[in-house]
């Protein structure tokens, strides 16, 4: 299956990857560093002693030595310290809430996928009946609602109405506790996450769906007396899926994206809500090793998809 | 069909065969107003370009005035959605609201569109070195989350209106650029562009003069996708804090002040009418795209 020329693909691919991670990090990293302000503001510390503390974390430096230093630190692993939390590892830190990033984002991923083809594969068979115009509806309300409406209007009916309807036997517990909350806490934002990507691909399904159906080898199918439900899901549902997983790409960036509103809303401690709160408090190095991580998550995903891609449509080389 | 033959063999015996001669434009527009949704989509957008001009001039309070009712008033007679955590009348923040998200919705479409369509034609035309310089730039974008460089953006250029449609702009040209490219690769090679470049027509009057009127039909569906994609990252911006400051009302912010009290469990209403107003405006533009596109570009399938 590696021919040599995938093998070659995957290089570039991976050359690119490396090349957008620098230009990414750099760009973040001059930003980040041209703000007015630093973490030292709330020291209320002035003059010398502020130039001590500049100097003790090399921020006196010029800015291209500054990301020299902090690449030479990134090969070994090291994105350095947190100047919010003095002298804080970044690394560690930054590795534990991608994990809880991660769950979350499965988590959504698992709801896309599930909801998008189930209800795009339904709407298709069920075509301009009412059940495919409620799917459809459904899909159009899924990326057109801000995942924050969704997640406020769950947190209202699940946290809310339905523990003083059912007087506090079944309800939404909010907020999350511990590092990775629990399988109850992570139902609502994984849901809130996964509504609005799977919007599209319930669109995708659907019209792919619709296409492949009115295909020769199904009508064989049919003809050879198979019944109707192996006949969409064994024969038409697995070419059906070769369009949906070209935009598995942007539905992953989606997620991503979508993770650092909903863990502020949900309070969950992962990428998402430490990037916003390195911001507020000019926690640069944070800032900067977060950003770097998304870039090489989603060059990497990118790249998965692309490689998934020619393992369910053999047809495709690179 | 019947537009292909010369209007004199258009007739016969039995009377004629092309009925009634139709323009691509006026078919568009039969087609669009036979779509009611998009149709209702469409007088909902109206209203709203209504509700926003009239709040430019005139609203039931003074949207900033702090003490109007009693703070977490639910709705009565006189402030018809209640008011905030600061005593100020809700639906005259919701009305000022609107202004930012149309703001922000047509200003983003109309600057990713002039730079989108500019540096996707280009790419597409002269191919070679500049195709290849454009795509690595447009693959650069893509590899990060667009929301995050437009908060690192925004963060940069400090907290404005204006600022929040840059960092916007800045992260969402990439699709209608890669459109344009995609059009411009297949319209180049079309006679009429021959025609045009053995006729003398220079490099510029080609892209602009002759791919672009026909690359346009897409393109400008693409746009009015634009335009909800814009309103939505400019939610998400302001939802997160940074947004247009304080006190300046919009729907994103109006939405984070909310949600402590939904969370606390004794007002859901502040966060009700910025979400309910957000959703159904996102939704009526996405409709309205879709009807668009149904109706303009028969090429597109769904």
């Amino acid at each position: 299956m590696l021919t040599r020329g995938t093998l070659i693909y995957i290089g570039q691919r991976l050359l690119l990857i490396v090349f957008t991670v620098l230009v990414v990090s750099f760009g973040v990293f001059a930003v980040v560093h041209s703000l007015p302000g630093n973490a030292f503001v709330s020291d209320r510390v002035h003059g010398n002693a502020l130039r001590i503390l500049l100097h003790q974390y090399g921020l006196d430096l010029p800015i291209p030595v500054q990301y020299w230093n902090f690449l030479k630190g990134v090969v070994h692993g090291n994105l350095g310290v947190s100047l919010y939390i003095r002298d804080l590892p970044i690394t560690p830190l930054v590795l534990r809430e991608l994990s809880v990033s991660a769950m979350l984002g499965g988590a959504a991923l698992i709801v896309t996928i599930g909801l998008g083809i189930t209800f795009g594969v339904l709407a298709a068979v069920r075509q301009n009946t009412w059940v495919d115009y409620l799917l459809t509806s459904i899909a159009v309300v899924g990326y057109s609602v801000p995942s924050f409406v969704i997640a406020s209007l769950g947190i209202l009916i699940f946290g809310q109405w339905l523990n003083n309807v059912s007087h506090g036997a079944l309800f939404y517990p909010e907020p999350w506790t511990g590092t990775y909350g629990t399988l109850a806490e992570l139902s609502l934002p994984a849901i809130a996450l996964g509504f609005y990507t799977s919007g599209q691909i319930t669109r995708i399904t659907r019209a792919s769906m619709l296409e492949v159906i009115q295909q020769d080898y199904i009508r064989t199918a049919r003809a050879k007396g198979l019944e109707n439900r192996i006949v969409i899901i064994r024969h038409a549902l697995r070419n059906a899926l070769v369009p949906v997983t070209s935009i598995l790409g942007p539905t992953i960036i989606g997620i991503i994206t979508g993770s650092v509103v909903i863990e502020n809303i949900f309070g969950i401690p992962g990428l998402g809500k430490e990037f916003v709160e390195s911001i507020f408090q000019h926690d640069y190095n944070v800032t900067v090793g977060v950003f770097t991580i998304y870039a090489v998550l989603i060059g990497f995903a990118n790249l998965t998809v692309d490689l998934v891609y020619t393992v369910i449509d053999p047809r495709i080389r690179y | 069909m019947a537009t292909l033959l010369p209007e004199s063999q258009l007739e016969y015996a039995g009377g004629t065969l092309a009925g009634e001669q139709v323009s691509l434009w006026r078919d568009g527009v039969r087609r669009l107003r036979r779509n009611k949704l998009a149709l209702a989509a469409a007088i909902y957008l109206m209203l709203l370009a209504l509700v926003c001009l009239l709040s430019l001039v005139w609203t039931p309070y003074k949207p900033n005035l702090i003490g109007t009712c009693e703070t977490y008033a639910l709705p009565t007679g006189a402030h018809p959605l209640g008011c905030d955590d600061l005593g100020r009348d809700s639906l005259s923040r919701l009305m000022v609201g609107s202004q930012v998200s149309l703001a922000v919705g047509l200003a983003t479409a109309t600057i990713v569109l002039v730079i989108g369509v500019a540096v996707g034609l280009v790419a597409g035309y002269f191919r070679g070195a500049v195709d290849a310089f454009i795509s690595l730039d447009i693959n650069i974008f893509y590899g990060v989350p667009p929301l995050l460089v437009a908060v690192a953006l925004y963060v940069l250029l400090g907290p404005s209106l204006i600022n929040i449609i840059i960092a916007i702009s800045a992260t969402g040209w990439m699709d209608m650029a890669r459109l344009a490219r995609g059009q411009a690769l297949s319209i180049r090679e079309r006679e009429f562009i021959e025609a045009a470049r053995s006729g003398g027509a220079r490099a510029g009057k080609i892209v602009f003069g002759h791919i672009m009127p026909n690359a346009l039909g897409p393109i400008i569906v693409q746009a009015t996708f634009v335009i909800p994609a814009a309103i939505l990252t400019a939610a998400f911006l302001t939802f997160l804090g940074f947004g247009v400051p304080p006190p300046t009302a919009d729907w994103g912010g109006m939405a984070s002040e909310g949600l402590p009290s939904l969370q606390g469990g004794f007002d859901p209403y502040i966060l009700l009418w910025p979400a309910v107003a957000l959703s159904v405006t996102l939704l009526a533009f996405n409709f309205f795209g879709d009807g668009l596109r149904d109706a303009f570009d028969p090429r597109q399938k769904r």
